[in-house]
């Protein structure tokens, strides 16, 4: 696919900030969250556990494992070190995007912590995966690659 | 009921869990209250300049003159005067000269046959196609210029491109980007040089068809893929050359690239604009004239503007490669498609070519020919194969200062002129990256007959001999 028509030489700058994605993004993990509770087998702090892990996991691999954009970027390769995450808004810190994409995985694991009754397995494999993608979106980690992961 | 089931025993919970667990979450809570109370940039404020900005940027711009000063006597103020057709012979300040600049190789500028092709095709679709090809801008003869090209050249896949000099100048940075490493010529022409500036990848140039020198650089970067090879697997090497060079008339030695190209694993590129329909026995190029398999090349790229007598341009490849430009050529993509007269007039070329292969044979005669009688000539020293059709002629004793050099051709040039001979200095910018001797560049066609060669010698000795 090839871009640049609306004046974006690479839409993975800006698309997150499109009217209405806030409510959709919310309403994605509700989503995911009703259809693992209408699961039979999984008990409710189960079906809470697996939201976090689905969706932090989601949030580890597209934004801050994949790299590049996945159409034809007109920048000549600019993009092509950078993560998803260090491309929003054009790698500024602190927009309304960053923020809101950084709140969301810290909200989801105190509510995760709250419903699995604060049972330690729960809580051990929930915290882990709340850091790994938290720590990541830190200003101090902007185009990091710790121990070389991933730099290439 | 259930849920308040749940509820009731989440809230006992609460209050058995250990300690760090409550700091953790209130932890988490102030972070969040932090965030939301920390300014948001907004990043389309960035972009918009405050009105002190402004005034500072207004305040700090000193107007240059559209014309500097410039010397009375600089040639760009004094341009030669060229009317009517520019074929065999062309008239230069009311000078009727032999047309030994042209390149014109084959004839067929003002040939019957292309100009009522031409004319034919302008009654049916007019001059313009209104748009770039993937915009309402595709004709049929575009389509027909594409497959015919494909067969002239026994390839996959051509795109045609609207403009000579954005044909390579597109289809380089379609390929190369920010982190590749391209390895190049130092002599070739412009229109490479500005696709490599857009490239954005690491330039290496190595001496003009220096074998030797390609290879140490090769080897330097295979030492530097070795001792890092996570970054070796996203780097793409790419070897770009020119068939017959314009600003040298040598022809790269094809043989050897391309064993450099299967021992270092590079991607060969090359520019057949003067060497396409001029060298090979059928005229596909270099890689006939070398007999060497076209597939060894990953990609030909060509301006119609020579032998062609048209406008435009063209890269052949396999469709793998070639494809990938149809959205990522930016010459191709948002530049209005070549005139559908002009892609007419290519394909009445490209009939004219097929017919009568004794075209090149001939054009290879004459080449020699002009060769041996311009190898001759004392004052000079004579640059480029004996089969390319670009000669470059060199002063034999230059004087120090280049400018000097250059006015000291400039008056041969127009000694030839007013003698009949239309012969130019090859004019460069002082921008490119490598900028070439001056010379006098001499360019042979196929209807040059014996006793004009000879004239054009003995003229060109009288003009040195009168000017230096």
């Amino acid at each position: 696919m090839l871009v640049g028509g609306h004046g974006e030489s690479n839409p993975n700058t800006t698309w997150l900030q499109s009217r209405g994605l806030w409510i959709s993004y919310i309403l994605g993990v509700l989503t995911l969250h009703l259809i693992l509770l209408s699961v039979p087998i999984l008990s409710v702090p189960l079906a809470w556990t697996l939201t976090n892990l689905i969706h932090n996991a989601c949030h580890f691999v597209f934004l801050h494992v994949l790299k590049g954009a996945p159409w034809i970027p007109q920048d000549q390769g600019d993009c092509r070190i950078l993560t998803h995450w260090e491309q929003i808004d054009y790698g500024q810190q602190f927009t309304a995007t960053r923020k809101f994409l950084t709140v969301v995985p810290i909200i989801l694991f105190l509510l995760t912590s709250f419903y699995t009754r604060y049972a330690t397995g729960h809580f051990i494999v929930n915290f882990v995966s709340m850091v790994l993608v938290v720590l990541p979106k830190l200003p101090q980690f902007h185009r990091v690659r710790l121990f070389g992961i991933n730099k290439y | 009921m259930a849920t308040q089931w749940v509820l009731l025993e989440v809230f006992q919970a609460l209050n058995e869990v250990p300690f760090y667990h409550i700091f953790l979450e209130v932890g988490l809570l102030m972070w969040i209250l932090w965030l939301i109370f920390h300014k948001s940039y907004n990043p389309k404020e960035l972009e918009q300049l405050t009105d002190f900005e402004k005034e500072k940027l207004i305040e700090e711009w000193t107007p240059e003159p559209l014309v500097g000063n410039v010397a009375q006597n600089h040639p760009s103020l004094k341009p030669r005067m060229v009317s009517g057709k520019a074929g065999k012979f062309i008239n230069v300040d009311g000078h009727y000269c032999l047309n030994m600049a042209t390149h014109n190789y084959l004839g067929f500028v003002g040939n019957k046959d292309i100009e009522e092709s031409a004319i034919k095709t302008l009654q049916k679709y007019g001059v313009g196609s209104c748009g770039p090809r993937g915009f309402y801008g595709t004709v049929d003869v575009h389509l027909d210029l594409e497959d015919r090209l494909t067969e002239f050249m026994k390839m996959e896949e051509a795109v045609v491109y609207s403009y000579g000099f954005s044909t390579i100048a597109s289809a380089i940075p379609a390929y190369a980007k920010r982190g590749d490493v391209i390895f190049v010529d130092e002599n070739v022409n412009f229109a490479i040089q500005k696709g490599l500036d857009a490239s954005r990848s690491k330039i290496r140039f190595f001496k003009h068809n220096d074998m030797v020198d390609l290879e140490r650089l090769l080897m330097d970067q295979a030492a530097l893929d070795k001792k890092n090879p996570k970054k070796a697997q996203v780097t793409r090497r790419f070897l770009i050359v020119e068939g017959i060079y314009m600003n040298s008339g040598n022809i790269c030695p094809l043989p050897e690239l391309v064993e450099l190209r299967k021992k270092y694993r590079l991607r060969i590129f090359v520019d057949e604009s003067i060497s396409f329909a001029t060298l090979g026995d059928h005229g596909r190029g270099v890689t006939e004239y070398y007999n060497i398999p076209r597939e060894e090349v990953d990609m030909i790229s060509c301006s119609m503007e020579w032998s062609m007598a048209t406008i435009g341009g063209f890269c052949v490849g396999s469709s793998f490669v070639v494809e990938h430009q149809r959205l990522s050529g930016l010459g191709y993509c948002f530049s209005a498609s070549l005139p559908p007269l002009l892609a007419a007039a290519a394909i009445t070329s490209l009939d004219i070519m097929e017919k009568d292969p004794t075209l090149f044979k001939k054009l290879q005669q004459q080449c020699q020919l002009v060769h041996k009688a311009l190898s001759t000539l004392p004052l000079f020293i004579l640059q480029g194969d004996p089969d390319s059709p670009v000669k470059h002629l060199y002063l034999r004793n230059p004087p120090n200062c280049t400018n000097h050099e250059f006015n000291l051709l400039s008056k041969i040039a127009d000694f030839c002129i007013e003698h009949g001979i239309a012969v130019v200095t090859a004019a460069y910018l002082q921008t490119e990256k490598f900028t070439p001797r001056n010379s006098i560049r001499v360019t042979v066609n196929n209807m040059l007959t014996g006793d004009e060669i000879n004239n054009v010698a003995v003229v060109l000795e009288k003009a040195s001999s009168e000017v230096l």
